[in-house]
């Protein structure tokens, strides 16, 4: 809709159907099954071996999407409960129960499809953000998150959201969609009920709460996902209705994807707050390239266009066919609230917390003199740099003695050159995991030009975490 | 390095196809795995880049089909064409249309090679065949 048609079009058009269709994490639903006979009240539950919680009294049961599979983890997960149940599948629930006068059971193992379900509402409490951060990654590492598989070095970025599809993006300021907004859940009729959790539309991140009745959704616009060392999510279709109420409404209906913009986020580094490489708007994202420093880069979405578009065109088709209608917010929405980070936990500890000093020596000193200083600093890696305090390689004490035991005559070729690092901002939860994966004790920590500003050793993380509890 | 399918029928499998290539030809073939019955059966293979075009012929001749390009299978009922795979793939063989549909261009994929896109799919919809 371009601008110069604001009148003919706020004559002329009545409502605009926006949508989205995304992995949406903070998904769930809540059933009730009924009594047993003896009657029980769970105290635990699963579902196809999936735990499922037991917020309320005896038998109701909230399916969190992101709960994992104990036997088949990051593989299937409460999303596929959720899924498997609305396209009619049976499912197997376990539970246990301690017992009490009036719920004497403790045990129940019950094959279920959703007709056996009292209710079956999903209810998500963070959907339909209005845009997102498109994720990449600097390091040595594929790394696999939530925005997808990032390929080392920057080789590759992720986005997600509909761009100018949106629904929260054509009502910004949040006049038409509030408590009580009838919509598109997943091919069913669904309510929003409030802020999302972490909606924050002072900063461009807004989002919703949403109900719908799980038991009408169609399979086509709601399906069970996995990240590959993430853990599983469900994609959720939500389409909305937005009146044309005024041609203030009609200015903001005819944002595009070029006004759309977003930050593009290292993900390699695992901080509250990671670093942003550059903006780039929806458009940019869509046409499948961005620059990153300077190198074009293949950039891909996790959410489909496509669905959204589905999802968008079954609202209006339900609208046109006169059995859906608008309803008015009964209330609106926060506009003016900002999501806070967590109080510092106790017990968060990064690499700059336990560097320390390390032991360098240049490629071309003899063995016995780097021999000494080991002995002298009593360490058990020599980090073995350039002229100018760049990291050139790695040597233990190990590779050390085998120098002196082959009356080697220089370390030329005890040197480890591919060496894996750290740098000074990491947690030291992704400094074990890499010392761990790569059967390693210690690593190097360098700045972005590649000079060595110390070392970390398992030891002293051990010591950290015998002192004190890593959280 | 060329990996590619041979597929042999009832008629084919019985007769020594493979090392008739090998011999006429004097060109190495690496099996990967191959399963086979009365009825038929098939063979993963990795040719030789300079003489795989002269293999795939020699095979076709002899009556064998021959896949060098379904090395990554997609299914389209699981596929909601999100784009989870597309900025993973090195070759371009996995590229959206003018839709908005993601297309697995077969001819481009580097199959069990690389793979990079298997695991990168949410909705576990691409396979490896072989």
């Amino acid at each position: 809709m371009e601008s110069s048609g604001v009148k003919v079009a706020f004559k002329d058009v009545d409502v605009v159907t926006t949508g989205t269709f995304g992995a949406m994490c903070s998904s769930g639903a809540v059933i009730n099954l009924g009594h047993a006979d003896p009657p029980i009240k769970i105290e635990k539950a699963w579902i196809n071996d999936v735990p499922v919680s037991h917020p309320g009294a005896a038998v109701d049961l909230f399916i969190g999407a992101s709960q994992v599979s104990e036997t088949e983890p990051f593989e299937y997960g409460g999303g596929h409960v959720i899924t498997d149940l609305i396209r009619g599948k049976e499912v197997r629930l376990r539970a246990t129960a301690p017992g009490t006068d009036c719920y004497p059971r403790t045990r129940l193992d019950v094959t279920l499809t959703k007709d056996d379900l009292n209710q079956f509402y999903l209810i998500n409490f963070r959907n339909c953000y209005q845009r997102y951060a498109c994720a990449t990654n600097g390091t040595d590492e594929i790394i696999y998150t939530y925005m997808g598989k990032l390929l080392p070095h920057y080789r590759n970025a992720n986005y997600s959201g509909s761009g100018e599809l949106n629904p929260l993006i054509n009502d910004p300021d949040y006049e038409t969609i509030g408590l009580g907004t009838r919509i598109f859940l997943n091919g069913g009729v669904g309510y929003v009920i409030g802020e999302g959790t972490q909606h924050s539309p002072t900063t461009g991140f807004g989002n919703i709460m949403v109900k719908g009745d799980a038991k009408a959704m169609d399979p086509e616009f709601i399906r069970g996902a996995s990240f590959t060392r993430y853990g599983t999510t469900l994609y959720n279709g939500i389409g909305i209705p937005i009146p044309v109420l005024n041609e203030g409404i009609v200015h903001k209906l005819a944002v595009r994807d070029e006004d759309i913009y977003t930050e593009v986020v290292d993900y390699g580094v695992p901080r509250r707050g990671r670093p942003t490489l550059r903006r780039v708007n929806y458009k940019e994202l869509k046409s499948g390239r961005i620059d990153l420093n300077d190198r074009s880069v293949k950039v891909g979405p996790l959410s489909s266009v496509k669905k959204a578009q589905q999802v968008s065109e079954g609202l209006k088709s339900w609208i046109e066919d006169g059995w859906f209608f608008l309803t008015a917010p009964v209330e609106r929405l926060p506009s003016d609230t900002v999501f806070k980070p967590m109080k510092q936990p106790k017990g968060a500890a990064f690499v700059e917390n336990i560097v320390q000093e390390a032991v360098t020596c240049t490629e071309d000193e003899d063995i016995e003199v780097v021999a000494a200083r080991l002995i002298n600093r009593n360490a058990n890696h020599v980090v073995v740099v350039d002229g100018d305090d760049k990291l050139a390689g790695i040597i233990t004490s190990w590779d050390l003695t085998k120098s002196i035991a082959d009356g080697g005559d220089g370390l030329g070729d005890y040197i480890v050159r591919d060496v894996h690092t750290a740098s000074v901002n990491e947690p030291l939860e992704t400094v074990s995991k890499r010392l761990a994966e790569h059967n390693i004790s210690a690593l190097p920590v360098i700045d972005g030009d590649r000079r060595v500003l110390g070392i970390v050793t398992s030891e002293d993380i051990s010591k950290l975490v015998g002192g004190r509890a890593l959280g | 390095m060329v990996r590619v399918m041979f597929r042999f029928d009832k008629e084919t499998v019985d007769k020594p196809i493979t090392s008739q290539v090998i011999l006429e030809h004097s060109v190495p073939i690496n099996i990967l795995s191959a399963h086979m019955n009365q009825r038929g059966g098939e063979i993963l293979a990795e040719l030789d880049s300079r003489s795989a075009e002269k293999v795939i012929k020699a095979f076709r001749e002899k009556g064998v089909t021959v896949d060098v390009r379904r090395l990554i299978e997609k299914d389209d009922e699981l596929c909601v064409d999100c784009g989870g795979c597309v900025s993973i793939c090195p070759m371009d063989a996995l590229m959206f249309d003018e839709e908005r549909s993601v297309i697995l261009h077969e001819e481009k994929c580097n199959g069990v090679t690389c793979g990079l896109c298997v695991d990168a799919c949410p909705q576990r919809a691409l396979r490896l065949i072989g």
